[in-house]
C-alpha cells in the first residue's frame, strides 16, 4: 500500500509511542516486583516457618503490580497492530 | 529524500556517544557503592580484609557488565563500517536507535548489580565465615538482573546488523514510518531494562543481606530470590517482544 506523507507521520508517531509506552511502562512494575520479592526475602529469613504464606502473599503482591505492565503491553501492541 | 554519507556517520556517532555516555552512569554508581559498602566493611572486620577485598572485586567486575556491553556497541558504531552510503534513512535510524537502547539499557541492570554486590560486601563483613556462599548468591544475583542488559545487548545487535537496506523508490511516509519505528524499538527495549534490571538487584540484594544475617535457610532465601526475580523480569520480555515487533513486523 502506498502511505502519503500525513499518513505516514501518523502512523510513525503510533509506532514511536508503542515504543515508549511499554519502555516506560516496564519500568514501574520492574523495580515494584523487585521491592516486593526483596522483602519477601527478608520476611522469610526473619520467620520461615511462614514461608508457604509469604511467597503466596509476594505473589499475589506481584501479580497486582505486574497489571500496569500489561496494559503497557496491551497498548503498544494496539497502536502497532490497530492504527 | 535524498541521503548522504554524512547522514549515516552522524547517527552512528550520535550513537556511540548516547551508548557509552548513559551507559557509564549507573555502571559507576553501581561499582562505587560496592566500594564503598566494602570500605566499611573493612573498617568493621579488619580481620576479613582478604574475603571482602575479594567480594568487592568480583562484584564491581560483575557489575561493569553493562558498560562494557556499552563501550562494545559504541566501538561497533564508530569503527564498524557503517560509514557507507547505502542503506538510506533505516540505516542512519537503526544506528541510533542502537545506541540509545544499549545506552538506555544499561542504567537499570548495572545500579540493580552495584546494589547487589554493596549488601553482598555487608553481608560478608558481618559473617565472613559464610562469605563463599554470600559470593556465590551475589554472583547468581548479579547475573540475573544483567539479563536484561543482555537483552538490550540482543537488539543493539539486530538494530546494527539485521536492519534491511532502504528499497529505491519508496513514498517518503513509508521511510519515515520505518525509521521511527526502528528508534520506537531501541526506546522500548532501553527503557524497558531500567525497572527490572533495578528491581532483580533489589531483590538479589535483600537475598544477600539475609543470607549473612540467618545462612541457615539459604535454600528458603534463594528460592524466593529465584521466583521474585523471575515474575520481576517480565515485563523485560514483553518490552523485548515489543522490540522485535517494531524492527521487524512493522
Amino acid at each position: 500500500m502506498e502511505l502519503t506523507l500525513a499518513q505516514g507521520i501518523v502512523k510513525a508517531a503510533a509506532l514511536l509511542g508503542a515504543g515508549m509506552c511499554m519502555g516506560m511502562g516496564a519500568l514501574g512494575p520492574g523495580i515494584g516486583e523487585g521491592f516486593v520479592a526483596g522483602k519477601a526475602c527478608e520476611g522469610i529469613a526473619r520467620s520461615p516457618e511462614n514461608a508457604s504464606l509469604i511467597t503466596r502473599t509476594m505473589l499475589v503482591g506481584q501479580a497486582v503490580s505486574e497489571s500496569t505492565g500489561i496494559y503497557s503491553l496491551v497498548i503498544a501492541l494496539l497502536l502497532i497492530f490497530s492504527t | 529524500m535524498e541521503l548522504s554519507v554524512e547522514y549515516i556517520r552522524i547517527a552512528a556517532y550520535l550513537g556511540a556517544g548516547i551508548s557509552v555516555g548513559l551507559g557509564a552512569i549507573t555502571t559507576g554508581i553501581g561499582s562505587g557503592i560496592i566500594a564503598g559498602e566494602g570500605s566499611r566493611g573493612v573498617m568493621k572486620q579488619p580481620q576479613a580484609n582478604d574475603q571482602l577485598f575479594r567480594t568487592m572485586l568480583i562484584g564491581q567486575a560483575a557489575a561493569q557488565t553493562a558498560g562494557i556491553f556499552a563501550l562494545v556497541i559504541s566501538m561497533l558504531l564508530i569503527y564498524g563500517g557503517f560509514d557507507v552510503a547505502d542503506g538510506g534513512w533505516f540505516r542512519a535510524a537503526a544506528l541510533l536507535s542502537a545506541g540509545l537502547a544499549m545506552g538506555i539499557g544499561a542504567l537499570g541492570p548495572s545500579l540493580g548489580a552495584g546494589y547487589s554486590g554493596g549488601e553482598a560486601c555487608k553481608s560478608v563483613a558481618r559473617m565472613p565465615k559464610h562469605g563463599n556462599a554470600i559470593m556465590g548468591n551475589m554472583l547468581i544475583g548479579q547475573a540475573l538482573s544483567q539479563t536484561s542488559a543482555i537483552f538490550a545487548l540482543v537488539v543493539s545487535l539486530l538494530l546494527l546488523y539485521s536492519v534491511p537496506l532502504q528499497p529505491e523508490g519508496l513514498a517518503v511516509g513509508r521511510i519515515l514510518l520505518k525509521s521511527i519505528s526502528l528508534i520506537g524499538a531501541g526506546l522500548a527495549i532501553g527503557l524497558g531494562t531500567i525497572g527490572p534490571g533495578t528491581g532483580i538487584g533489589y531483590v538479589a540484594g535483600r537475598a544477600n543481606d539475609m543470607l549473612g544475617r540467618f545462612p541457615k535457610e539459604r535454600s528458603k532465601i534463594m528460592r524466593t530470590m529465584f521466583l521474585g526475580a523471575a515474575v520481576s523480569e517480565s515485563t523485560a520480555i514483553y518490552s523485548l517482544v515489543i522490540a522485535f515487533l517494531l524492527i521487524f513486523a512493522v
